[in-house]
């Protein structure tokens, strides 16, 4: 049928292969109006090899799929195996005592004399002054410097033993129950599961879960979460413009 | 009713109308064009390396297969992924446990937008590397709002937590009520009786219609051959979990199956610092997260006017 549309009208090949049969007679009448007959066949062979040519730079354009390659992009580098370490930020004595280290900096007998208390100094702003033997303490527990007292969780007459307010004796290895001498409502949280770390098994009859302590994650002396670099954010496959959203209120 | 009789053609072509210079070139600037469109619609088939095995192609699907059929599949799976990877992997099929509905809770005041859930979940389950796939999302908020719509996921500060921000990384939320199940043509997802939804790999055509679906941004596509190196492959997989994927098939998280059927933690539970993930059993009185949605404050589920009933619930500590 093209075929025959095609043979059957020389002069409006144009039209033609657009298709509409109603506008032939008055594009072939216009064409031929336009000049004599062998200009406006010139003319016709002139589009048409210029249609071809359209028509094959399209097709390698498709072919080749330029628009359509991904844009070629830098390698994304493996991310650090640091992050996927599932350690616990601090070790706590318990932790040191199974994997049998070095137990020294609990060994306060080294240095002080036992069965006397060591003494506490202060400065004129009743803030302690920490000896320079236990220079990698920060006293940051509690608000206001208020927390300034060794023998607030230590045992001034056994340095080896913590001790709560209301005076009993503590192990380092029950470190929590200490801390959940003052800290009761996390305390209950913990026991329960649901503050702090636990790894291992949810089904406890398939395999054991480990509870981690206090002290895993937080430094009594100071024991505000330590802040760290974050891993890699996503690669985005286009640069992005960081959103600027204006931090909300500090609660 | 009778047809109308044809009208004749009102340009007969004259008999001696043989083939001219010129409708030669017409008639081959057609052809060559059609031909080209041709060549090119179906040059994508060139560029396919990865031709299903008859094996693979006739496979059934998940849940009409037999304990021999899916043996079957195991083995082949794992001799295809020993081939591109040289490496023996152990993969399983692990079915729901009794009597076990899993839920995720996670708590927003301990969360510090560190992102190493992101990645431990891309190491465990053998997501691509490049193009990334991850299927954790760890948004930042301004703090006293949750408007997701002031959320960025591309911070990068020098160490987080940031003042003033606070933290909510979103992964798929297990829902109840599942809208990528219901709009998948094929079910090639569909929700299991542990509170999973699954997707089966070898059944997914990749028509993206899930991911259109989800609320949460949840679903991941592979638009190219995923690739993990060597030496990243995790070789404890599941058949519904972490065995590597092909390209043109979605994913998504599934609660690290692997893990969590054989009673295990998600790795981005272990990996978390501040032990802001929790994960368990509902069912179970005495499980984290029976304990959490009895006793602390649940506030969302995260877009829960859709209906979605989420089996991840954020809650914080005060």
């Amino acid at each position: 049928m093209l075929r025959l549309v095609l043979c059957t009208q020389p002069r409006s090949s144009l039209v033609a292969f657009g298709g509409s049969a109603r506008m032939r007679p008055v594009e072939g009448d216009a064409l031929t109006r336009a000049g004599d007959p062998m200009n406006s066949q010139t003319r016709t062979t002139l589009v048409l090899t210029g249609l071809i040519l359209a028509f094959l730079a399209l097709t390698t354009l498709f072919i080749s799929n330029l628009p359509g390659r991904p844009l070629r992009q830098p390698p994304i580098p493996l991310v650090n195996t640091n992050f996927l370490d599932t350690a616990t930020v601090r070790r706590s004595y318990a932790d040191l005592v199974r994997a049998g280290e070095d137990l020294s900096d609990f060994d306060c007998y080294a240095c002080h004399e036992k069965g006397k208390p060591p003494p506490l100094r202060y400065d004129t702003n009743q803030n302690l002054i920490v000896p320079k033997e236990h220079s990698d303490i920060v006293m940051g527990h509690g608000s206001h410097g208020r927390n300034n007292n060794c023998f607030n969780c230590h045992n001034e007459t056994n340095l080896e033993l913590l001790q709560t307010r209301d005076g009993h004796e503590v192990k380092f290895a029950d470190s929590p129950s200490l801390c959940g001498s003052c800290h009761g409502p996390t305390y209950r949280d913990w026991e329960a599961g649901a503050h702090g770390r636990i790894s291992g098994f949810w089904d406890r009859s398939l395999g054991a879960a480990e509870r981690k302590a206090c002290v895993n994650c937080h430094n009594p002396h100071s024991p505000h979460f330590p802040s760290r670099p974050p891993a890699p954010g996503p690669h985005p496959l286009r640069p992005v413009a960081t959103a600027s959203v204006e931090p909300g209120p500090n609660h | 009713m009778p047809l109308p009789a044809p009208s004749p053609n009102p340009n007969p072509a004259p008999p001696d109308a043989g083939m001219s210079r010129r409708s030669f070139l017409r008639t081959s600037a057609v052809l060559t064009t059609g031909l080209a469109a041709l060549a090119a619609s179906l040059k994508p088939l060139l560029e396919m390396n990865d031709f299903p095995t008859m094996e693979r192609f006739l496979q059934k699907y998940y849940k009409e297969m037999t304990p021999e059929d899916m043996e079957k599949v195991l083995k082949r799976i794992e001799a295809e992924v020993e081939k591109q990877y040289g490496i023996r992997p152990h993969v399983r099929d692990l079915k729901p446990m009794d009597g076990v509905e899993f839920v995720y809770c996670l708590n927003l005041t301990r969360c510090i937008g560190c992102r190493k859930c992101v990645h431990a979940c891309v190491a465990e389950n053998n997501q691509s590397r490049n193009p990334e796939i991850q299927y954790i999302r760890v948004l930042r908020l301004p703090h006293g709002s949750l408007d997701i719509e002031k959320a960025e996921h591309n911070y990068a500060p020098e160490s987080v937590p940031e003042k003033g921000y606070f933290y909510m990384p979103v992964q798929c939320q297990q829902c109840k009520n599942p809208p990528c199940v219901k709009v998948c043509p094929i079910h090639a997802t569909w929700q299991e009786t542990d509170g999973i939804t699954v997707i089966d790999y070898d059944w997914c055509i990749g028509c993206r219609y899930c991911e259109a679906a989800c609320p949460y941004w949840a679903r991941r596509f592979n638009f190219t051959k995923p690739s993990i190196p060597k030496e990243r492959l995790n070789p404890d997989m599941a058949y519904l979990g972490n065995r590597p994927r092909r390209q043109g098939v979605m994913e998504k998280c599934h609660f690290c199956i692997q893990r969590t059927r054989v009673g295990r933690y998600p790795a981005c539970l272990e990996v978390c610092p501040t032990g802001a993930r929790k994960f368990g059993n509902i069912l179970d009185p005495n499980s984290e997260v029976s304990y959490i949605l009895k006793n602390k404050r649940v506030f969302i589920q995260l877009k829960e006017e859709l209906g979605t009933s989420p089996r991840f619930f954020y809650y914080f500590d005060v």
